[in-house]
């Protein structure tokens, strides 16, 4: 009975048709059930279809109105792409000039980073272009050998 | 002037051609979309898709049937493909039935010949009942159901609208008919253990 009743609407079944499923549901309590859904659907879904919405007024302008916002030209996947990639170049050009600004306005550095000894080589020499004749040898050896907390000192020989 | 006049000049462009389409046959596109939604402010964004649609497509149109119909069709698709991302409730079922929706059903069920004096009170509620029913149903199930057992449509109207064969139609309509008799026969028992 199942089968007849979802081969179509229960309207269309014929009047024998329709009495035998009756006759039928009748007696037996599962086809009476789903007898009583079918019927129950059918009811349903003709008060949903008689159910309409109508168009609102000036429906059509809000339509035009539509067509002219998606009408507007939108940019392009390559010109967002150029986009995208001239604000990531502009970013780091300006992060590089920052930089190159710091460095040149800011402070000077306090230590070089020179070693001592560099700094008695540093201060030998410039004696020796100072008092050339000043200088002896062992001036010289001292200068270069001696223990590397004095070696700070080696301007020392210029006096 | 004919359609097909109004068709060639809103294809040059004419904005006030395609204004006299939708006035035309915006009743028959709510129409449509009205079967999917019935809240209002759904039916009538789908029927604005509807139109934008067939304006991208007017040079498709090739005149061959009226263009209702073409316009039907179009109004189908995009609703069925708008229900189709909308997120479906399977089991939103419509366990729970109201006071107002119970007494409807004893008294539409009881007695056949009150079917024909009902109050517009009730059809509100009986479509506010279907509609939780069909919210349960597959979109292509729901389209079959409302076309053929709630309009009378025949099964070549509802293959012409949706572009389906007549036999995916007639299976279609069958299976969703066994699943809506399931849904509403598991609603009729809650209310019989209530």
């Amino acid at each position: 009975m199942t089968q007849l009743l979802e081969s179509g609407p229960l309207s269309g079944l014929s009047a024998s048709e329709l009495a035998a499923v009756r006759d039928h549901a009748a007696a037996c309590p599962a086809c009476r059930r789903a007898y009583l859904a079918a019927r129950a659907a059918e009811l349903l879904l003709r008060e949903r279809a008689a159910a309409t919405v109508e168009p609102p007024p000036f429906f059509e302008t809000r339509v035009l109105a539509a067509l002219r916002e998606r009408a507007a030209p939108e940019p392009s996947a390559l010109g967002r792409l150029w986009r995208a990639a001239w604000l990531q170049v502009s970013t780091m050009a300006a992060a590089v000039v920052l930089l190159g600004a710091l460095t040149l306005l800011g402070p000077a550095p306090e230590s070089t980073g020179e070693t001592a000894a560099e700094a008695a080589e540093t201060a030998l020499f410039a004696a020796d272009e100072t008092t050339p004749d000043e200088l002896t040898y062992d001036q010289v050896l001292s200068a270069l050998y001696e223990p590397e907390g004095e070696a700070g000192r080696g301007d020392e020989f210029n006096r | 002037m004919s359609d097909q006049e109004l068709v060639g000049l809103a294809r040059a462009g004419d904005e006030a051609a395609f204004a006299e389409i939708v006035r035309r046959y915006s009743p028959r596109v709510f129409r449509v979309a009205g079967r999917f939604f019935r809240q209002r402010s759904l039916a009538e964004e789908a029927a604005q898709e509807v139109f934008l649609k067939a304006f991208t497509q007017l040079d498709s149109y090739e005149g061959r049937g009226s263009l209702e119909g073409w316009l039907t069709r179009i109004a189908t698709t995009t609703c069925l493909n708008l229900l189709r991302s909308a997120r479906r409730r399977p089991e939103a079922a419509v366990a729970d039935l109201t006071e107002d929706e119970e007494a409807w059903l004893d008294s539409r069920l009881a007695d056949v010949a009150v079917e024909r004096h009902h109050s517009v009170e009730s059809s509100l509620i009986a479509a506010d009942l279907a509609d939780r029913v069909l919210e349960t149903l597959a979109p292509d199930d729901r389209i079959a159901l409302m076309l053929i057992d709630g309009e009378g449509a025949s099964i070549k109207e509802v293959a012409e609208a949706t572009g389906w064969s007549e036999s995916k139609v007639k299976v279609q309509a069958f299976r969703a008919r066994r699943r809506m008799r399931a849904a509403v026969e598991k609603l009729l028992a809650g209310g019989d253990e209530r």
